[in-house]
């Protein structure tokens, strides 16, 4: 139960001795990281206010820095530069263990030799805790993640998803007051993962600490985070609401990263008629809707050519050809409840999500078919086409 | 299938098989040598090897016990300078190798070649030196000398560090920091016990090296009272045509050995795969 601020947080792994392993691992593979003179930046000017009680997720592509930003509030790693708060108390240098943290490891990290007792029991008797209030809060711990009959267990006697389990008890036994997590769930199984992302949402519900989470599923993301930081090669491209994000994604690199399928890119061109824009794209021309028409008119954008982005959900087939995109289906995917269809289109490739439901009789979707595709102006989004920024917002 | 795998495979299992055994007879015979000479008289024993026992077991045995070498005495002075320096040597290897294992800090590859360099020295060529340097600082004569300098001990280092690099995960090792463990408690509760296949190999060999030592202890103890079981093997060997009796010699070697399987009875129990298993996912 902490508030937890980062101001102006940078990591720079030195490019000489000590950091030499680390170079070779980052920058090679992790592309576009800025390298300056003090070696390579793996998280560059990260600022984020997280609230007392909150659960924010820190999600982005590997190599974006997201789980070296954990480490250094968790103090596993050293901060270069900037100044890390927990409950307004400056925490640059203050050891782990004294920074009233815990965390959970993506690989469980539970001691192999203790049993799962003395695996949740261990931090509270390194705080020299009494036997009695002890068992209390092991039991208790045990009971709410439903580890109850597995107390006297080695963890190598449990499967997969009772060893992350304990991992999360031993991490909330000693009621921290932020509760860290290092992709948890990358390691079980899909069923398994949606069913502990459930009970994640649950316990931060119970047990009402300041959850800090990190993960490349954008999943795991929109379901669980009060608030998302979506990075990218150390930088943080955006902070805001799953709605907020998924709605109004700042750059062509969040709208692509959230929401599945991901979105669907096309070069288009910005028209003006007063303050009315439409945008069209090959044949097609739609106009805007009143409330991004209006925020373009209010940032004074022209005419121009820019990225149209529409998510594949917001995409609807017709039947009548006419000012509409045209494409061959390449792929199509049965869902279930929706089809995903892979259409070529102008060159490039689209995503369509069709709901089984609203697919009409007698429409040709199979592989190889030709069929036409609309989206209503309020699903499009605008981007600049050098800087990729969305230009309805500032 | 089945007749053409017969065929094949059977001549050279048979093969491996001869072979096997033909090394297995000449890993055992010398203990069977060894326990058939234990019961022959010093006399028998002059004639060359016979493949029946004797009945002289008891008789050198007594002799042995009986006569004026302290072999009791020996056996726990060599008990004592072989398990303090097993103890000392893979407590403090297992520590240098952590620290090698576990921080970063300037200069840690410098130290760890330097480490795997003083493996290349071979204690012959110190040993001048060293007993001159226990001579200055008064610790001849001393079980001192035979047990502190285990505690570096540059290949138990370098197979710790080995095993660590494949079988310690960092994250344990940070779990147990945010935990709120200090360095010395993560050392050992954590590590100590993930550690136990290899501390118990380790144990055996810096056992058993320390209890066959004859070179440097021969050097360092004069005293009759202190000296270990192998300077006094080769004192029974080496003592005049009157006093010479081979049985008894056997009977020290064989009392001698004993120890030795006791204690890696003990240890091997722990020198068993996946003390790891189940920590972290791999």
């Amino acid at each position: 139960m902490a508030t937890v601020s980062l101001q102006h947080i940078e990591k720079i792994y030195p490019a000489a001795e000590g950091g030499k392993k680390k170079k070779k691992k980052e920058p090679e593979k992790k592309n576009n990281l800025k390298v300056t003179e003090q070696g390579v930046v793996a998280v560059d000017d990260f600022n984020l206010e997280i609230a007392d009680q909150e659960f924010i997720v820190l999600v982005g592509p590997s190599g974006c820095g997201k789980s070296t930003t954990l480490r250094m509030v968790a103090g596993l790693e050293e901060i270069t530069n900037g100044d890390l708060y927990i409950d307004g108390k400056r925490m640059n240098g203050v050891e782990s263990k004294d920074r009233d943290i815990s965390m959970v490891f993506q690989n469980y990290a539970l001691y192999p030799h203790l049993t799962v007792r003395q695996n949740l029991e261990f931090p509270l008797k390194l705080r020299k805790m009494p036997k009695a209030e002890m068992d209390k809060r092991v039991e208790h711990a045990a009971d709410i993640l439903g580890i109850t009959q597995y107390l006297d267990r080695k963890p190598k006697a449990l499967s997969g998803g009772q060893r992350q389990r304990v991992a999360i008890g031993r991490a909330i036994v000693r009621e921290p007051k932020v509760l860290l997590m290092d992709e948890p769930l990358s390691n079980l199984d899909a069923k398994l993962r949606n069913q502990m992302r459930a009970e994640i949402i649950k316990l931060h519900q119970q047990i009402k600490t300041t959850f800090i989470y990190v993960t490349h599923d954008q999943t795991e993301a929109m379901t669980l985070g009060d608030r998302i930081v979506i990075m990218k090669d150390g930088v943080i491209q955006q902070v805001g609401t799953p709605q907020e994000v998924y709605d109004h994604p700042i750059n062509t690199f969040v709208a692509g990263f959230i929401g599945v399928p991901q979105m669907n890119f096309y070069d288009g061109s910005l028209i003006r008629q007063g303050d009315q824009y439409s945008v069209s794209v090959g044949e097609a021309v739609i106009p805007l809707s009143a409330e991004k028409s209006a925020r373009l008119a209010e940032k004074g954008i022209s005419e121009g050519s820019v990225t149209v982005g529409i998510r594949p959900e917001h995409i609807s087939l017709a039947e009548a050809p006419g000012r509409m995109l045209e494409g061959t289906v390449d792929v199509s995917e049965m869902m279930g409840a929706s089809i995903h269809l892979h259409v070529s289109t102008m060159g490039c490739d689209s995503i369509i999500v069709v709901p089984t439901l609203n697919l009409q009789s007698g429409m040709d979707v199979s592989i190889g078919a030709r069929i036409h595709f609309t989206f209503a102006g309020n699903a499009v989004h605008v981007f600049d086409r050098e800087s990729g920024e969305n230009l309805e917002l500032d | 299938m089945n007749k053409k795998y017969k065929n094949t495979v059977g001549p050279r299992r048979a093969a491996a098989y001869i072979v096997l055994i033909i090394l297995t007879f000449f890993c055992l015979i010398w203990f069977y040598v060894l326990f058939i000479n234990t019961t022959q008289s010093n006399s028998a024993l002059k004639y060359g090897f016979t493949a029946v026992p004797g009945n002289y077991l008891f008789k050198n045995m007594y002799n042995l016990f009986h006569g004026p070498t302290p072999v009791l005495q020996g056996m726990l002075n060599s008990f004592i300078i072989a398990a303090l320096s097993a103890v000392l040597c893979t407590y403090f290897s297992t520590m240098t190798a952590y620290a090698i294992h576990a921080y970063s800090f300037k200069g840690k590859k410098a130290i760890f070649t330097f480490i795997l360099a003083i493996m290349m020295i071979p204690t012959q060529v110190t040993a001048l030196g060293f007993i001159r340097l226990m001579n200055t600082m008064r610790l001849n004569d001393s079980f001192i000398p035979l047990i502190i300098p285990s505690i570096a001990a540059p290949i138990t280092f370098f197979y710790m560090k080995q095993y660590m690099d494949s079988n310690l995960p960092g994250s344990l090792i940070e779990a147990a920091r945010i935990d709120g463990a200090g360095e010395f408690r993560i050392f050992n509760s954590i590590v100590i016990p993930l550690m136990k296949p290899a501390i118990a190999v380790q144990g055996i060999f810096t056992f058993v090296a320390s209890w066959n030592n004859y070179f440097i202890p021969n050097l360092i103890l004069s005293d009759k009272m202190k000296k270990t079981l192998p300077i006094m093997i080769a004192e029974l060997r080496g003592s005049d045509w009157k006093t010479f009796d081979m049985g008894q010699v056997y009977a020290m070697i064989t009392f001698a050995i004993f120890p030795v399987i006791i204690v890696y009875l003990i240890l091997s129990k722990y020198i068993i795969g996946g003390v790891t298993a189940g920590g972290v996912k791999e």
